[in-house]
């Protein structure tokens, strides 16, 4: 460790430190730069229906042949508030904050996920 | 070229051969992270052997992993390819322009980054072509770089200077002997 570090000349530290701090602000920087959370897609018979920002509260329904949906977005997290439909399994389902829930009876599915959330799947291998 | 230097960049490949292999059966926290010690030789040549060295070593080590795992010419290959070309041509050409300026783990570091960047590059025109993917992806590599540069780079530093003492003992002891046998 003593002969690493009197190995070390002024310039790698400072090239270390530059390079530390570089990275670091850049991983800061692309954090606040990508929109958080992303968005909340509602799709009524598959067809896309309704898109709103996960970061805005909001209450809203939506009409299917049981009636209508009521679906939440409160803390980034979305859920189907209140539903019409024989089983209400969208409603168990309670809060999500990534994924999907989906109402058969009323041919509803809620999908919440953002851009920046695929976009880090994207890499599945880097070799060198 | 001598025979000599034959010699030198076929045990200096062997060995970065080998440290390329060991680096695929250790375990890392992310499965694209890895540790870039095949890096070692190439500093390690670089600085004891010259340029042209280090460049024939890596250029060696790529292409026979690459034929051992059957990636060869595949995309894996171009990425490792250009990786090492770009990260041996970098520290290459720093450790001329600024001769003393930089000790082994600049040199790491400059090879690490530059190999980083390389595959960056690669990766997007061949696997991500989404700009926005690469803003968030760039930094957490080049950290992750820095991190795998310096302890590559002290590992290099400490492997140097013994083989260097090594190299100054036996000169002394030749010249001693010369000295008994007159």
């Amino acid at each position: 460790m003593k002969t690493v570090i009197r190995n070390t000349t002024v310039a790698d530290k400072l090239l270390f430190l530059f390079m530390i701090t570089a990275s670091l602000a850049g991983i800061f920087i692309s954090r606040a730069a990508m929109p958080q959370g992303g968005e909340v897609v509602v799709e009524i018979n598959g067809k896309k229906a309704y898109a709103f920002a996960l970061d805005e509260d909001r209450i809203f329904a939506v009409p299917g042949p049981c009636g209508d949906t009521v679906i939440e977005i409160k803390n980034k997290k979305a859920r189907v508030k209140e539903a019409h439909c024989p089983n209400r399994l969208c409603e168990k389902q309670g809060w999500i904050s990534k994924g999907v829930i989906v109402c058969l009876p009323n041919r509803i599915v809620v999908s919440v996920g953002g851009r920046s959330a695929n976009s880090s799947k994207e890499v599945d291998a880097i070799t060198g | 070229m001598q025979l000599q230097d034959k010699y030198r960049i076929a045990v200096l490949s062997a060995y970065a051969l080998a440290l390329h292999g060991i680096e695929n059966l250790v375990p890392t926290p992310i499965p694209w992270l890895r540790l870039g010690l095949a890096n070692i030789v190439t500093l390690v040549a670089l600085v004891l052997f010259g340029f042209r060295t280090a460049m024939m070593v890596t250029m060696i080590r790529v292409i026979l992993a690459s034929l051992f795992t059957g990636t060869f010419l595949g995309p894996s290959f171009v990425m490792s390819f250009g990786g090492g070309l770009t990260s041996t041509a970098a520290m290459g050409l720093t450790y001329r322009m600024s001769r003393g300026l930089f000790g082994p783990i600049g040199l790491s570091l400059v090879g690490a980054f530059f190999h980083n960047m390389a595959q960056l590059v690669l990766a997007y025109i061949l696997f991500i072509q989404r700009i926005e993917a690469m803003y968030i992806i760039t930094p957490v590599i080049v950290l992750l770089g820095t991190l795998t540069g310096v302890a590559n780079g002290a590992v290099s530093g400490l492997l140097i200077k013994k083989l260097l003492k090594k190299e100054d003992d036996r000169i002394q002891n030749d010249i001693a002997n010369e000295r008994q046998s007159q």
